[in-house]
């Protein structure tokens, strides 16, 4: 179960809960699905959950998009074209897949993305990608990994999407709580 | 087959306070035809997303119907969305295919199955309430009215004539005011309207 973690989400004001869930973020599914106030809304790809947030925005409601990285990649033009460019603060999660097999093959974020590097099994290079990705996208992010209060980092989260009227990301790297 | 402005005509003079979106080749048309902050172009190319867009607003404002005049060609890129709205109830949600067959705003470039696709039944086998289909004039001019207040979600599908439009972009030359605005400005100005009125969250 992820009760504090839902628990910070409604005291930011957080209405709806929109995405896909992977293994990490399943519990946090799993326990908005059962929460009285805050409304989930899963979707069928990516791309759609941040229309579809964009849309719940519009609307006056104050949504959360929640994907796994590899979702991040194919969101990237759904992104731009709502969310970033009708200036919304879209907070949102990134679950990130291949972080702990990035830190056991010994590969720094910074590593030259060669061929080698890439077609390595024991480099899922999804989480390669998703620092830059975000960078490129102009969107800022934070991450929050198992060291990390995940209830101080969702709250930062929102409060810096609303200050800065744009889609801002959370890394997390760890369970929800 | 109906033309574009067959299309639209029947949905301004009957339209009150519902929310319209709309996206390529109607952006324009329907921007001529009405002048209202409920109006939403998704005109910045967010790849297919419109239909998404639309029912997000639908699920927030939940007491007003939210129309959304999609393309054949921007429903084939997000047809999941299908599956979404009929999973969310959205009984507020009018969502109509305009299916004229090509990819207009690019110059005529035929659209994937292109007079094989039968809309209507996809709709129907995904579990839409309400599903119509149109192709003469007259019937959906006298359907529209009842359409804008039945229980849905409602899937339209309206055999359109291509037209002549050409790629849309959003400066103060633009005849429709939807278009004379960024999208950050619009959004800002559609939310406040959203928002403070009647049915909306406050």
């Amino acid at each position: 179960m992820a009760r504090r973690s839902v628990d910070a989400l409604l005291r930011a004001g957080v209405t709806h809960v929109v995405g896909i869930p992977d293994n990490t973020s399943g519990p946090l599914f799993d326990t908005v699905q059962r929460h009285p106030t805050i409304r989930l809304i899963t979707v069928t790809r990516e791309g759609e959950a941040f229309a579809l947030a964009s849309g719940l925005w519009l609307g006056g409601a104050t949504p959360l998009v929640v994907i796994q990285n590899t979702g991040l990649l194919e969101a990237g033009d759904a992104i731009r074209g709502t969310a970033q460019r009708m200036g919304a603060p879209m907070p949102f999660i990134v679950t990130g897949r291949g972080y702990a097999k990035m830190e056991h093959a010994g590969v720094t974020r910074d590593a030259e993305r060669t061929r080698e590097l890439l077609t390595r099994p024991d480099v899922d290079s999804t989480a390669l990608f998703t620092e830059p990705t975000l960078d490129a996208w102009g969107i800022p992010w934070g991450l929050c990994s198992q060291e990390d209060d995940m209830v101080e980092a969702l709250g930062d989260l929102i409060s810096g999407a609303a200050t800065g009227l744009r889609p801002t990301a959370l890394i997390v790297t760890r369970g929800f709580d | 087959m109906l033309t574009v402005g067959q299309l639209l005509e029947p949905l301004s003079r009957h339209r009150t306070d519902e929310v319209v979106v709309t996206t390529m080749s109607v952006v324009r048309p329907w921007g001529r035809l009405s002048d209202s902050d409920l109006d939403f172009a998704s005109a910045d190319s967010a790849m297919g997303h419109t239909a998404d867009l639309a029912l997000g607003i639908a699920l927030a404002q939940p007491s007003r119907r939210v129309v959304c005049l999609n393309g054949d060609g921007s429903m084939l890129m997000c047809l999941g969305t299908l599956a979404t709205a009929v999973d969310v109830r959205a009984a507020n949600y009018i969502l109509v295919v305009c299916d004229n067959g090509v990819y207009e705003i690019t110059g005529h470039q035929p659209v994937p199955g292109s007079g094989q696709i039968d809309y209507a039944a996809m709709a129907q086998a995904v579990g839409f309430r309400t599903v119509h289909h149109f192709d003469d004039a007259r019937a959906w001019a006298e359907a529209v009215p009842e359409l804008l207040r039945e229980s849905g979600p409602t899937f339209v599908h309206v055999r359109t004539e291509p037209g002549d439009q050409g790629p849309i972009g959003r400066c103060p030359e633009e005849e429709a005011r939807y278009l004379q605005h960024s999208l950050a400005e619009w959004s800002g100005i559609m939310r406040d309207a959203l928002v403070a009125g009647p049915s909306g969250r406050t």
